[in-house]
């Protein structure tokens, strides 16, 4: 396997980006921010899986004429497999928001509010 | 290793389904509600022929690409007992909403519900550590929505706990599974489970309290499960009988199919790779959740929620059973959840008749009930002599089974035993309260309770379920070991049934 602590800029920048979201969501009582915060989380791990394919000198994962997949006996491609994973994860990112978005938009129109605080005085 | 591909039938009908309802609802709205019991009914006969031809265990290979290389689906005993329960209840739950789905947008909720269903049924079956994050999205976005469907606002409030708390949890699993996949460069259950020794223990423990924290959401364990009451008491009833009945099912499973067979350590007793046993971990979490959820729902006045904080105790038991890592311990747990399962989901179902009817879900309100409805009151009471464990009910195999692992591991785990007997007491006394109320009150008004034939059926088998297990424990008993079998000996249970020419490490 590619020593995927190489990265080590992108991988703290992962780490930030979920560590980031992570305190939006639990500090914030306003829905619309709950939810950026969500999106933030979701770009952290979509960061971080690109980052454990790739190091700073590896080549396309392509088998062409001119482009080595493997020198000595070391595999020195990217790994393609987590960019396809990282699609299906982005999909699934959008779709949660999707329809977080649109409960929002249903709370809104129920309580006339989007503070988490609120609505909870509102159903007692 | 046995290939069956027809099998994938199982994942695919459900999924094509769900997607093609909208233009069935085109032609008229009941015939999309027929749709979904159809579909759910072929999927629990073809779960039961697969179960009683004794066709387990097989795989299903896509495009016969062979397992460490391909997706493929792997359906063992625990896999099949799996499939049966969550076809089943989603069955009966299908036959009920005929009936109760008549108001809003009904096309709609039984797509999501026929897409939350056939979600449950792959992610029990894939031997894909990836897909199953995907399945557990399917099932997650389907009840988000499932959750927030109907005409009072507090459900809004549910859904959206559920979905931020779900897909954070969520989240954290796919972490979990990166890092395995940075160790080990597969993402098949089976070869990681026969290579996970190779791995660094540190990462291995830092990915293990990922999956475990992120599954935990779905199984309803203590630090996670705040999402449980509101969300249950929010919904309307068939979907919290759907969130309790198949949700929890689905979560539980992942959690002990990534503990035991792709982190466990073979032994007498099954304990995990890496620096801590996490199975000691899921065993003090449950231990907690049973302890603050009979609590929660003892001072509870709203039945529906007291339901909620019930089930989510009861996933603890299930949790601990598993937890003592014996065949034994493992037996109870599949053998809990099915008996919980069914009785919840009956109960979810009487409450929906009952609250339909303008009676409230206070526990007040249900003084009386056996002068209005003699057949919700028994139904209801069946229901919970089985949640509590007396004899004769399902429940009863159950507890007494965890019981006798708890002993047969010690130690610790006498702990257990306690935990076991003080849920069975407390059980007690919050149903046997609201069973007391319902026969000896004389309630305000005597306008019976006329129950049609749509909602009562899935009520009927339900409880003729109950006692059929609780009379003959070996309709359940023998399956339920096989499926322990499985989960205690990963390379001879999983492994080997999936690539037979692998060498464990």
């Amino acid at each position: 396997m590619v020593d995927f602590l190489q990265n080590w800029v992108y991988l703290t920048g992962a780490m930030a980006l979920v560590g980031i979201g992570l305190y939006i969501v639990l500090t914030n009582t306003n829905i619309f921010r709950i939810i950026v915060g969500l999106n933030i989380i979701d770009s952290g791990t979509n960061l971080f899986i690109v980052t454990i394919a790739w190091h700073p000198k590896s080549v396309m994962p392509i088998y062409t004429a001119t482009n080595n997949l493997v020198v000595n006996g070391h595999v020195i491609s990217a790994d393609p497999l987590p960019q396809s994973l990282v699609l299906t994860a982005i999909v699934i990112g959008l779709g949660t928001t999707a329809l977080a978005l649109a409960i929002a938009v249903k709370i809104y129109q129920k309580y006339g509010t989007l503070d988490v605080r609120k609505i909870k005085e509102g159903d007692r | 290793m046995k290939t069956y591909n027809l099998a994938a039938l199982l994942v695919g009908v459900p999924l094509l389904m769900a997607f093609s309802i909208p233009l069935f609802g085109f032609i008229s709205k009941q015939l999309a509600k027929w749709i979904t019991v159809l579909t759910l009914g072929f999927e629990f006969f073809f779960g039961l022929y697969i179960f009683l031809w004794h066709i387990y265990p097989f795989n299903v290979i896509m495009g016969n690409w062979l397992p460490p290389f391909g997706e493929n689906l792997y359906i063992g005993p625990f896999a099949t007992v799996l499939i049966i329960l969550i076809s089943f209840v989603g069955l009966m739950i299908s036959i009920y909403n005929l009936w109760s789905a008549n108001h809003g947008d009904v096309v709609h909720f039984a797509l999501l519900f026929l897409m939350f269903v056939g979600g449950s049924i792959g992610l029990v079956s894939t031997g894909d550590i990836f897909n199953i994050f995907i399945f557990m999205e399917i099932t997650g976005i389907s009840s988000f929505a499932l959750a927030a469907y109907g005409p009072e606002r507090r459900a809004l409030g549910g859904a959206f706990k559920y979905l931020v708390v779900s897909s954070i949890g969520s989240t954290l699993y796919l972490f979990g599974v990166l890092l395995i996949y940075t160790q080990l460069g597969t993402l098949n259950i089976a070869e990681i489970a026969a290579r996970i020794s190779q791995t660094t223990s540190g990462l291995l423990t830092f990915a293990g309290i990922l999956l475990v924290a992120g599954l935990a959401v779905e199984a309803e364990l203590f630090p996670f499960n705040g999402w449980v009451p509101d969300t249950y008491t929010g919904a309307v009833n068939p979907v919290s009988a759907t969130l309790s009945g198949i949700g929890s099912v689905g979560g539980v499973y992942v959690l002990f199919r990534i503990l035991m067979t792709v982190f466990g350590k073979d032994g007498n007793f099954v304990s995990t790779y890496g620096n801590i046993d996490l199975m000691a971990l899921v065993a003090i979490l449950g231990s907690a959740t049973v302890v603050i959820g009979e609590l929660s729902a003892l001072v509870q006045k709203n039945v529906k929620k007291m339901l909620a904080y019930s089930s989510m105790a009861q996933m603890g038991l299930v949790a601990i059973g598993f937890s003592i890592g014996s065949k034994m311990g493992s037996y109870a747990g599949v053998f809990q959840l099915v008996n919980h399962s069914i009785a919840k989901a009956m109960m979810f179902l009487i409450l929906g008749i009952i609250v339909s009817f303008g009676i409230g879900e206070h526990i007040e309100d249900m003084k009386g009930l056996w002068y209005k409805s003699p057949f919700l009151t028994v139904t209801f009471t069946i229901g919970s002599l089985s949640l509590l464990g007396l004899p004769l009910f399902g429940g009863f195999w159950s507890k007494f089974a965890l019981v006798d692992a708890s002993i047969q591991r010690g130690g610790w785990y006498d702990f257990v035993i306690a935990i076991v007997l003080f849920a069975s007491v407390v059980e007690a006394f919050y149903y046997l309260r609201i069973v007391g109320y319902m026969f000896t009150s004389k309630p305000t008004s005597t306008d019976k309770i006329k129950v049609s034939i749509s909602p009562a059926v899935p009520i009927v088998a339900f409880s003729i379920l109950i006692i059929a297990i609780g009379v003959f424990p070996q309709i359940v008993g023998g399956i339920s070991w096989n499926a322990a079998h499985e989960l205690t000996d990963k390379m001879g249970g999983y492994v080997l049934n999936v690539i037979p020419t692998i060498v464990g490490h």
